[in-house]
């Protein structure tokens, strides 16, 4: 592909399975399947621990997704979608599912799975996705206690860094580190909604400002914005971050400057929470379907 | 039979215009809109005049910007859509019984841009915490009956008022007496169907609305509704005819067993106790009201009459439905939020606008129902 035609914002789809676990000898096999409004996911759980899972870009159609990524996270595993007895939906596609037993919002699923990633003593769960950012209040078993969401606005969100990526001309991975290859902090763009704030961003670039300068001003506006929606439902230890923006420095690293409280390390992919969590409501569920529970 | 009651309630609020005009078509009397439930209808029925609320159609407006503000709320900017685009050609007036800045300018941008033949503005006191407040509106009430007098051509007398009271009063407490099946475990009524009612009553002759409502109270102890209620939820807002939104949050597990809007039971929790001055009992009552937030200070009434609804009504949880740009209501969001969470009942706030963005919110409606039964035994 020519330096020209390049997509920026496409970042990479990939599948794992474990390869020191195998379904043969497992009790409950589940799966949680996360149709978000830019990324899918499926998570593959034997009796509550990830075994399999891939994460790729949500086509057009929810429910070819949906199977499409399904499908790819049992490759290599010789399982079946019709082997895995309880699938949870969620996400912003959760009702395309056509093989999902039950829908659970992303919102209960973040919280569960980010118990399941960081542990019993997370309190605050921030989860910035595609089209949307929520901050999350659980306890210490990964229930919500309370949450808010942004409104309709897109710019504070994984698809707005990925229209800003492909305006500056640098990969979406390392969007987050180009914003922090900055000396001083300038002040973030004013604006809120994606398409003007990518007008600003231009503007900016047209000033002189180096590309960094300009990124350090979209994380930061994003960030401002994300602190505000924290404040609002009141922000507790530990705090940590999920979905496909947690994996952009520029945006946790601020957060962390910012807020003054550091979010914990993710042990594994914090762009599977929600998918995790639908996978382990699955194994509750299906035990009690089965009288297990 | 119920059933079709219920039909002719939504049947009444889809085909709105063509019902007023035929009534007037009908009857040769006049027809009067109204922007806000301080408007005393008593005196508008005493007067042989029916009135009619002025309400949006959640349909995206295209035409008001040159003449009010797009930060005005949406009820103000639909309600002037629709008279721009000449819905209420059947009008012979419009009535404000002054709440708020924007629904004041509601009425002046109609006064000014869409012809009709009377338009009157009833000075409602701001201040109704104070024992002037209905000594003040009495008066503005006997100037607001002079000038009805002055285009109607004839006088309203204390046995035209005595009527106009009878005829406010009586709908107001059947609808009342309606509500209280939605208290039982199993409600005999949908909040959408609650809502149903009430909106027509504002749209539809008192008389008519009443014997029907009246049949509703004969028939509704019988009626086996097929569906599980759910999580009970009680709504709290302002202006609120949003029925494809109630629709949608009770066909996901949820039955909204109380509201708290005045297109609901704020519109009929209180009525006119008749006295030899008549204009000061209608006074008295509008004065008393379970009040809208522009005129609830400095104490918040209302947030402790919302603890009361939530608490007789049995509610596991309310949504505070906030019209965008709404300050007022706005304002009563923390006070009423600390209120309900001291009674254990949680709120989840959500911003309305002309349309609302269905998908978006039905995952935040639905992340609250799980949080409040839904999920339980999963952990």
């Amino acid at each position: 592909m020519s330096e020209k035609s390049r997509e920026f914002w496409r970042w990479r789809e990939y599948r794992y399975t474990m390869p020191d676990m195998d379904w043969h000898d497992t009790k409950v096999v589940t799966a949680g399947v996360d149709i978000g409004s830019v990324g899918s996911k499926a998570v593959v759980m034997l009796d509550g621990e990830l075994y399999s899972f891939a994460a790729m870009r949500t086509g057009g159609e929810s429910e070819e997704t949906a199977i499409k990524v399904m499908n790819w996270a049992l490759e290599e595993t010789e399982l079946k979608t019709e082997n895995v007895p309880y699938v949870v939906g969620t996400g912003y596609g959760r009702v395309n599912v056509p093989f999902a037993k039950r829908t659970i919002t992303e919102i209960a699923c973040h919280a569960r799975g980010a118990h399941y990633i960081y542990g019993p003593t997370v309190r605050t769960v921030l989860d910035i996705g595609g089209q949307d950012c929520k901050a999350i209040r659980c306890d210490e078993k990964g229930k919500v206690m309370s949450f808010l969401m942004n409104d309709k606005c897109a710019a504070g969100t994984g698809r707005g860094l990925e229209v800003f990526a492909d305006l500056i001309r640098v990969p979406i991975e390392e969007l987050g580190k180009t914003s922090l290859d900055v000396e001083d902090e300038p002040p973030p763009v004013s604006n809120t909604c994606v398409i003007f704030a990518k007008a600003e961003s231009l503007a900016l670039l047209r000033q002189g400002l180096s590309r960094e300068k300009v990124a350090a001003a979209y994380h930061l506006a994003m960030v401002n914005r994300i602190i505000d929606l924290l404040t609002r439902v009141g922000i507790e230890k530990d705090f940590v971050v999920t979905g496909g923006v947690a994996k952009n420095t520029g945006i946790v690293s601020r957060l962390e400057r910012n807020l003054g409280i550091k979010p914990l390390e993710p042990k594994l992919d914090p762009i599977l929470a929600g998918a995790m969590g639908a996978a382990l409501f699955a194994k509750a569920l299906y035990e009690k379907e089965i009288g297990l529970r | 039979m119920v059933e079709e009651i219920f039909q002719k309630f939504r049947d009444w609020i889809d085909n709105r215009h063509e019902y007023a005009k035929e009534w007037k078509e009908k009857t040769n009397r006049k027809i009067i809109g109204y922007f806000c439930t301080y408007v005393p209808e008593e005196i508008l029925y005493a007067a042989d005049i029916l009135p009619v609320r002025i309400l949006g159609s959640h349909e995206p407006p295209t035409v008001t910007e040159p003449y009010i503000f797009a930060m005005f709320c949406h009820l103000c900017r639909d309600s002037l859509a629709q008279g721009l685009k000449g819905k209420f050609d059947y009008l012979d007036g419009i009535v404000e019984g002054q709440s708020c800045l924007h629904l004041r300018q509601t009425f002046n941008a109609w006064r000014l841009h869409i012809p009709v033949d009377y338009a009157y503005y009833i000075y409602v006191p701001h201040s109704v915490q104070t024992p002037h407040a209905t000594p003040y509106l009495t008066q503005e009430l006997a100037k607001f009956k002079h000038s009805l007098e002055e285009w109607i051509g004839r006088k309203v007398t204390d046995s035209d008022l005595d009527r106009g009271i009878r005829t406010m009063n009586r709908n107001r407490e059947l609808m009342r007496k309606i509500y209280e099946y939605r208290k039982l475990d199993n409600p005999k009524i949908t909040g959408l169907e609650a809502m149903e009612m009430v909106l027509s009553s504002q749209m539809v002759d008192k008389e008519e609305h009443s014997k029907l409502v009246e049949q509703l109270l004969r028939e509704l102890p019988n009626r086996k509704l097929n569906r599980n209620p759910g999580t009970r939820l009680m709504i709290i807002g302002s202006e609120d005819d949003d029925r494809i939104f109630m629709q949608n949050v009770e066909n996901l597990g949820a039955t909204f067993v109380i509201d708290e809007h005045c297109t609901g039971s704020r519109y009929l929790w209180n009525n006119v106790s008749p006295s030899e001055d008549r204009l000061g009992a209608i006074a008295e009552r509008y004065v008393d009201r379970v009040p809208c937030p522009s005129k609830d200070w400095p104490e918040f009434t209302r947030v402790k009459h919302a603890v009361n609804l939530a608490q007789e009504f049995k509610a596991q949880g309310a949504l505070v439905i906030q019209n965008k740009f709404c300050d007022p209501h706005g304002i009563e969001i923390p006070p009423l939020k600390e209120a309900l969470k001291s009674i254990g009942v949680p709120i989840y706030p959500l911003e309305f606008d002309v349309t609302v963005p269905w998908g978006q919110f039905r995952t935040r409606v639905e992340a609250f129902l799980e949080t409040l039964t839904g999920l339980e035994d999963l952990f």
